[in-house]
């Protein structure tokens, strides 16, 4: 059994991951539900867990994908999205 | 050699679409957006040995197609999205592991896209805590764990009941399901659902869970808001009496019904023969999907010339799921809340943030504006999910605000590709299929 | 200075105006608010053609030298003339916009485009060293010099003619295609649709391309298809683009600048155009192709490795839609604005190609000028119909 022997990076923070689960489920058990600031009050978050809401939407290794559809790696560098201009 | 025939989605339609189309002798490539096949339905465990308990023949389904996939010709492409049909006829494919767009000419192409969820809008449903059921359930069963803290399950559907069970099961049932439908089983309904007793064993195996837990769904009870109280949610609840009351609440999970995925996926005319498989047809379920999946390896094989045998078995499955789903249908509610009864400020498309207040007041001169203007200037469907959680809802708010004069939806929902937000590093490796200028 | 009127000042009457664009709805503004009873008919909705798939752009930089370039700069004044008097509210944002060389061969295309803008007045500044990494360093690290062209501005076309439809005064036929018009001595008298015959007094026809089925002999006036690219928002992070950046190539895809050796039928010219969401509008093709359906992955790939090349900071964004439009071009580069031979009573404009939402407001307001007989405030002898010998095909 090899269980959160391994973390990625999330806006800096260690964040501990198990073999094939996605970047949600890891963020999710961390405790962190806010994956971005969002636009007008709808902050990024775990939403439809298909890839079809775009609201997990997170930046790894600088390329967006969606939380709920990318495997967690050690090592993997994943932010928040920054908001945009108003 | 055979020309290539490509399914897009890993789930039972594409998964039995792909199998018989390889028994037939064709080349075909199966792409699935997730890093495992199963689809929403059939998800499998990012650790084996922690899995979720589902029913029995559900499980057996799946393996038994999935063992023959495995056996079979099937090239499998993973972390393969589909990006669309592009206007020059060609099948775009992001490949999430080396971060190109691949591109595909196939002779045809099957769209087993499946379904999304319907989530109607409430104040605070945008709320980071707040999930589909289905995104609840698909997170269980990859993790194999229920999700921690207080859950609140509402809106109408089987679905409600599933999800429920499956957390009673792992010890940690809701709080409290809140079905909208005031509805019991009546004896018509299990009359109607003789024919696929599968349904009637399932829903008491998930009654009886629930019984034991205290967790029965309380029917004729619905969510009116959400807000954020101290790093949790604090939920109005409305009985069937319609008294308000509070519960606070870690999570909630909401779901009114299931809409066939079809964003983005209107085929040029000169591009590849296309058919679609599955919820993203018709919302039928998993039983159905496996059936219309061979009927879709037979629209191809009919198209490409082959000889093909009838599918009488696959016909039959269909007639009956689609009998047992329209009964199960009819206990439920999934109008969801009283569009007279939103604040202003309750927000309707979720990606842009905007509101119930900003479409009313596109609405609100005698003027008929079209839908297309309301989505222009209103910016509804204009945001990254392209109208896949608000679309539907909008048009039919405009068709009930404006008597007998219903907006186009497809003004509103994308036809075109990409079919979701593509990388702009993905594009960039695509080479120029001309001398460059 | 004001130019005189080719007709007697008429008493306000009513005016049926064909085309629900940019054009065709601040025509019905002015003449709305000059007293007429004006009504906008419009095959489909407002800005459902050129205007709502416009790239938004009230620029002058990418004028054409000539009479074009000087009526750019009076049509952005204009704007800057609606934003005071509150018309257009916050919609006109002013902004400067960058004209940017990558390579040598860039540079002289550059430096005399340069010359022609300050020609027609308009205020630039040219960008090398420290002063072109200081304004767009950031957002395009490979330029190897600019020309910042000051004093214009972005407004989103449908957000004006929105803005044009709730100020009111007029009403609007959706899905109403105008089929003909009857006529009586030499004067139409009739806006025919499927709903019937509507009488009228004088009529401005603002269609786009739908103008030429109105009009005699071969159209002057053929479609120019053109792909544009919308992004997500970028980061908090990301690097600031002061205003659009617009590759010298640009302009020699438009045809304003010469280049050896650009005869295809299809040219891609690029402008990144940061919105004021935070998403950015990447364009765009030019094609002589009528198909404002499809879009092509050849297209979009080609025009966002030009992108990347000069802004590296786009890869991080991700493509949300793409979408075509059709321009109505005319053979020498210029609108077609005036008086239609064929009737008394009938006015055109169209043919603006890609500088509609630039010029739209203006001549609106000079349609207005003409059709209420007043003095025409700029001169658009060079945009006259007669230069076609344009005429009403349903005269006969």
């Amino acid at each position: 059994m090899t269980r959160f022997h391994q973390t990625f990076s999330f806006d800096g923070t260690p964040v501990a991951c198990t073999d094939n689960e996605t970047i949600a489920s890891a963020l999710d058990r961390a405790g962190i539900r806010v994956l971005g600031p969002g636009q007008n009050d709808c902050a990024g978050r775990y939403f439809c867990g298909i890839g079809a809401c775009q609201a997990c939407v997170v930046s790894v290794d600088g390329t967006r994908m969606e939380a709920c559809l990318t495997p967690a790696r050690a090592g993997l560098f994943v932010q928040r999205i920054g908001s945009g201009a108003s | 050699m055979s020309a290539e025939v490509l399914v897009i989605g890993g789930g039972p339609a594409g998964a039995s679409a792909a199998l018989h189309l390889a028994r037939a002798g064709l080349h075909v490539t199966l792409c699935e957006q997730g890093p495992r096949l199963g689809g929403a339905l059939h998800r499998q465990p990012d650790d084996p040995a922690q899995r979720i308990r589902v029913p029995r023949a559900q499980s057996q389904r799946w393996r038994a197609l999935s063992t023959a996939l495995e056996a079979s010709s099937v090239q499998i492409l993973c972390r393969h999205m589909f990006a669309g049909i592009e206007g020059g006829g060609t099948v775009l494919l992001e490949d999430r592991a080396s971060g190109r767009l691949v591109t595909r000419r196939p002779a045809a192409l099957v769209l087993a896209l499946g379904a999304v969820e319907r989530v109607t809008p409430l104040p605070g449903w945008q709320l980071p805590g707040v999930t589909t059921v289905g995104g609840l359930q698909v997170m269980m069963k990859s993790t194999g764990q229920a999700p921690d803290g207080d859950v609140l399950v509402a809106g109408s559907g089987p679905l409600l009941l599933a999800l429920a069970a499956q957390m009673a099961a792992l010890g940690k049932a809701p709080v409290a399901v809140l079905e909208r439908s005031p509805k019991l089983v009546s004896p018509s309904v299990i009359a109607s659902l003789i024919t696929a007793p599968a349904y009637l064993r399932e829903a008491s195996h998930y009654l009886l869970a629930l019984a034991r837990a205290g967790a029965l769904p309380q029917h004729g009870t619905w969510v009116r808001a959400i807000s954020p109280r101290d790093g949790r949610l604090a939920v109005t609840i409305v009985d069937r009496h319609g008294r308000d009351r509070e519960l606070v609440v870690d999570r909630v999970a909401l779901h009114d019904g299931l809409l066939p995925n079809q964003n983005g996926t209107a085929a040029p005319s000169n591009g590849p023969f296309v058919v679609r498989a599955g919820d993203c047809r018709e919302v039928l379920g998993g039983v159905a999907a496996m059936a219309d999946g061979r009927h879709a390896a037979k629209a191809v094989l009919a198209h490409l010339g082959r000889s093909t045998e009838a599918e009488p078995s696959a016909t039959r499955v269909l007639s009956r799921e689609r009998r047992a789903q329209a009964a199960i249908n009819a206990l439920y509610d999934y109008s969801g809340a009283d569009p007279a009864w939103l604040p202003d400020e309750t927000v309707i498309c979720r990606c842009e943030g905007r509101t119930l207040g900003q479409l009313r007041d596109l609405l609100a001169s005698s003027d008929p504006v079209s839908a297309r203007e309301i989505k222009l200037n209103g910016r509804f469907g204009m945001g990254a999910c392209q109208g896949r959680f608000c679309a539907e809802w909008v048009a039919a708010f405009i068709a009930a605000q404006r008597d007998g004069e219903p907006p186009a939806v497809s003004e509103i929902i994308g036809s075109r590709w990409p079919v979701k937000p593509v990388p702009i590093s993905a594009f960039v490796t695509l080479p120029p299929s001309r001398p460059s200028e | 200075m004001p130019h005189p009127a080719s007709s007697p000042p008429q008493s306000p009457r009513s005016v049926a105006i064909v085309g629900a664009g940019i054009v065709g709805m601040s025509a019905a503004h002015f003449l709305s608010r000059a007293g007429w009873q004006v009504t906008v008919y419009d095959a489909g909705a407002p800005a459902s053609g050129a205007t709502g798939s416009a790239d938004g752009a009230v620029s002058i930089a990418s004028k054409k030298p000539g009479p074009l370039m000087t009526l750019a700069v009076a049509a952005v004044r204009f704007y800057e003339h609606l934003t005071e008097t509150g018309i257009l509210g916050d919609e006109y944002l002013p902004r400067s916009t960058f004209v940017v060389a990558s390579d040598q061969e860039e540079l002289g295309v550059l430096e005399r485009h340069a010359s022609h803008l300050e020609a027609s007045g308009v205020s630039i500044r040219l960008l090398k060293g420290a002063a072109l990494t200081g304004a767009i360093g950031a957002a395009a690290p490979s330029a190897i010099a600019a020309v910042e062209v000051q004093g214009e501005g972005h407004a989103v076309g449908y957000r004006v003619v929105e803005r044009l439809r709730r100020l009111g005064g007029f009403p609007i036929r959706r899905n109403c295609r105008v089929s003909g018009f009857n006529f009586s001595k030499g004067r139409i008298v009739g806006v025919v649709t499927e709903d019937g015959v509507e009488p009228t007094d004088a009529v401005l026809l603002a269609t786009g391309l739908g103008s030429a089925s109105f009009l005699s002999g071969l159209g002057p006036i053929r479609p120019r298809k053109g792909q544009l690219i919308v992004t997500d928002r970028a980061g908090a992070d990301a690097p600031s683009f002061p205003g659009p950046l617009m590759s010298c190539r640009y302009l020699v895809s438009k045809g304003s600048q010469a280049a050896p050796g650009v005869t295809e039928s299809r040219s891609l010219g690029l402008v990144i155009d940061p919105l004021r969401t935070g998403q950015f509008l990447i364009g765009g093709s030019r094609e002589d192709r009528d198909d404002r359906e499809t879009t092509d992955a050849d297209v979009v790939a080609t025009l966002l490795r030009d992108a990347v090349e000069l802004a590296p900071s786009l890869a991080q964004l991700r493509v949300i839609r793409v979408f075509a439009g059709l321009r109505a071009a005319t053979s020498d580069g210029l609108p077609i604005v005036g008086r239609v031979g064929g009737a008394e009573n009938l006015w055109i404009a169209t043919g603006f190609e890609g500088d509609g939402i630039c010029l739209g407001p203006l001549m609106g307001r000079l349609c207005q000028q003409m059709i209420c007989g007043e003095p025409v405030a700029h001169d658009i002898s060079s945009l006259d119909a007669a230069r076609f010998g344009l005429s009403l095909a349903t005269a006969a």
